[in-house]
């Protein structure tokens, strides 16, 4: 059986460029992997059609609260193997699946994404949260204040809409500060955090700790050529030319420049001093250095 | 009891069903619906899945909290009500899920897909939940294509080797948004469950017979630079697009099903056909998606001219 691994992260967070160069990294092709054809890793956590078809319940007719009480059995029957076409012949040594949801509990107290049973760890993704905010609003065509609002907000889910069906199950986000503290604050399965500005910074030796906290020893050679197959021109040039199917129906494109410290010129100050305000303990964790001083 | 007729089946139900096409009180059960104890698992399961379990011809479905429903070699279903669940919350899943599960024992081909009528035949639009199937199917019967079926179509190739689709097509079931932006608030009925806003909503025409199969077409969502098109794949890719778009894939593979549905690809595909809908997902894209039908329609003979 194949370990799983939760590549958690709050958006725009480096979690699916990982996830293009682990598809290259596996890939036996010599020309980059299509992106919209990542076999090597599980869709998102929180789809519905993967859910309706292990359960054979129609989740449509299940309430979101309903369907997290679900969703640990679930889990815990993935990472038991069972939804491999061949248990024997797993293809791949590590089963990545991405993850937008909090580390949160069911109403009846139970960890939604089935605590050791649902995955051996996880790959926690954070970025500075003042690049989140200007590329969490091109991804939801909406201006950087409401981003903003929306990453301060507790409350904020994907997919909460009662009057119609996404093809994603709700997914409480907690925030920005409140994503990340949910995963950090959880004693069920190790996490291993990664730094979206260490990724660009050194892809090769911030893949590789992660790869290896996953149990993946890879071949140098094969990680720097995935690295090149992943590389932003790459995702952009692909993303023109054929679309990108896990980009949202209204944004204009996903990836977008896969940059850090853009906040400097995206943001006012006003803008700056709310998100520093709003996550200024949670920055001081993860490393990133507030620019304002709170001047309450 | 309720009589009721599913995909072709004379079912006698012990609950009411909404949605449902009433059957003839006087012809004998195919498929019997009973309130019962049902156990919690089942001795000798040889199959075991998150919330279901498999034992010959047993079939154990536990929806927590809602249910627990013992199917039996295809012709009987028991169910056990769990934590005081309102009869509205089963008779949902009954009529849906777990005849979705019965279809598959019985070893027909079902299909997740709605169904309407076009030159007397069946068109059919296939596609997971939420892929835009009832509201196509919606927005044609405003057309004047009267529903054949939604969400499952039970298929049956005839002694004379045509496929044919059994009619279930009493109800539409649409979201609240689909209702308000296809303008059909004055023909809501009750909500399928009191604590959802998805509503039964009455087609303008429904047809209640079995009708031959027209066309077969898997609803493909396009986004990005992507031209919409219909395209029609070869025999072997139309099987395989047969199989995967079963109501419950799974069971095509755990009940040893596949040379069903790949005897039934190669019928339909030679009789009718199996087509690939690409086409951009939302309300304001439906017009150009039927106008393409209609073309479609006519390049294969289920219309004379495009209206």
């Amino acid at each position: 059986m194949i370990p799983t691994i939760w590549l958690a992260s709050y958006p725009k967070s480096g979690n699916t460029w990982f996830r293009i160069l682990v598809a290259n990294l596996w890939s036996k092709r010599d020309t980059p992997v299509d992106i919209n054809v990542i076999d090597s890793t599980d869709s998102i956590a929180s789809g519905r059609n993967p859910f309706d078809q292990q359960t054979l319940i129609d989740s449509a007719l299940l309430t979101s609260d309903e369907i997290d009480r679900l969703r640990p059995a679930a889990y815990a029957y993935a990472a038991a193997g069972k939804t491999l076409a061949d248990p024997e012949d797993p293809c791949f040594p590590v089963r990545f699946v991405k993850a937008h949801d909090a580390y949160t509990l069911t109403d009846r107290g139970e960890p939604i994404m089935a605590g050791a049973r649902g995955a051996a760890g996880a790959i926690l993704f954070v970025r500075d949260p003042r690049d989140v905010a200007s590329s969490f609003a091109h991804h939801m065509h909406c201006p950087i204040d409401i981003a903003i609002d929306r990453m301060g907000d507790r409350d904020f889910c994907f997919a909460s809409a009662a009057d119609r069906l996404d093809r994603q199950f709700r997914q409480r986000l907690l925030g920005w500060s409140g994503f990340a503290e949910s995963w950090l604050g959880q004693h069920d399965i190790p996490v291993h955090l990664v730094r979206y500005e260490d990724m660009l910074a050194d892809t090769a030796a911030t893949a590789l700790a992660a790869l290896r906290f996953a149990g993946v020893e890879p071949d140098p050679a094969r990680l720097d050529r995935a690295i090149a197959f992943a590389s932003i021109d790459e995702l952009q040039r692909q993303e023109a030319e054929s679309g990108f199917r896990e980009a949202p129906r209204k944004a204009p494109s996903f990836f977008r420049r896969g940059i850090a410290g853009g906040w400097r010129t995206d943001l006012t100050h006003d803008q700056i001093a709310r998100i520093e305000h709003d996550h200024g303990t949670m920055m001081d964790r993860l490393g990133y250095i507030r620019s304002t001083v709170e001047t309450e | 009891m309720f009589s009721y007729r599913v995909s072709g089946l004379a079912v006698a139900s012990e609950v009411g069903l909404p949605g449902l096409i009433p059957g003839d009180p006087d012809s004998v059960p195919e498929v019997t619906i009973r309130r019962a104890p049902v156990p919690i698992a089942l001795d000798g399961a040889e199959a075991v899945g998150p919330t279901w379990q498999r034992a010959d011809n047993r079939f154990l479905l536990r929806i927590p909290h809602i249910a627990r429903f013992l199917l039996e070699g295809g012709h009987t279903i028991a169910f056990e009500a769990e934590d005081g669940a309102e009869p509205q919350d089963v008779a949902v899943f009954l009529s849906g899920s777990v005849f979705g599960v019965l279809l598959h024992q019985r070893n027909h081909i079902v299909l997740h897909a709605s169904a309407v009528l076009v030159g007397g035949k069946a068109v059919l639009f296939c596609g997971q939940s939420g892929a835009g199937k009832s509201t196509l199917a919606a927005a044609l019967g405003e057309q004047g294509h009267p529903l054949i079926a939604d969400d499952q179509c039970a298929i049956e190739i005839g002694e004379d080797g045509v496929p044919r689709i059994q009619a279930d097509g009493r109800q539409l079931r649409l979201w609240e948004k689909s209702i308000r932006e296809l303008g059909l608030a004055d023909r809501r009925g009750d909500p399928m469950r009191n604590r959802l806003r998805k509503f039964y909503v009455d087609p303008a025409t429904a047809s209640d017979v079995p009708v031959p199969i027209g066309a077969i077409y898997a609803l493909v969502e396009i986004r990005g630079p992507e031209e919409p098109g219909i395209q029609q794949p070869n025999v072997v890719d139309a099987t395989k697009m047969l199989a995967a778009n079963a109501y419950r894939p799974v069971l095509v593979h755990r009940l040893g099903q596949r040379d069903v549905y790949f005897r039934g690809g190669t019928a339909i595909a030679a009789t009718s056909g199996i087509f690939r809908l690409k086409r951009r997902l939302g309300f304001d894209e439906v017009p150009a998606t039927i106008a393409m039908l209609h073309a479609h329609w006519v390049d294969i003979g289920l219309m004379d001219s495009v209206p």
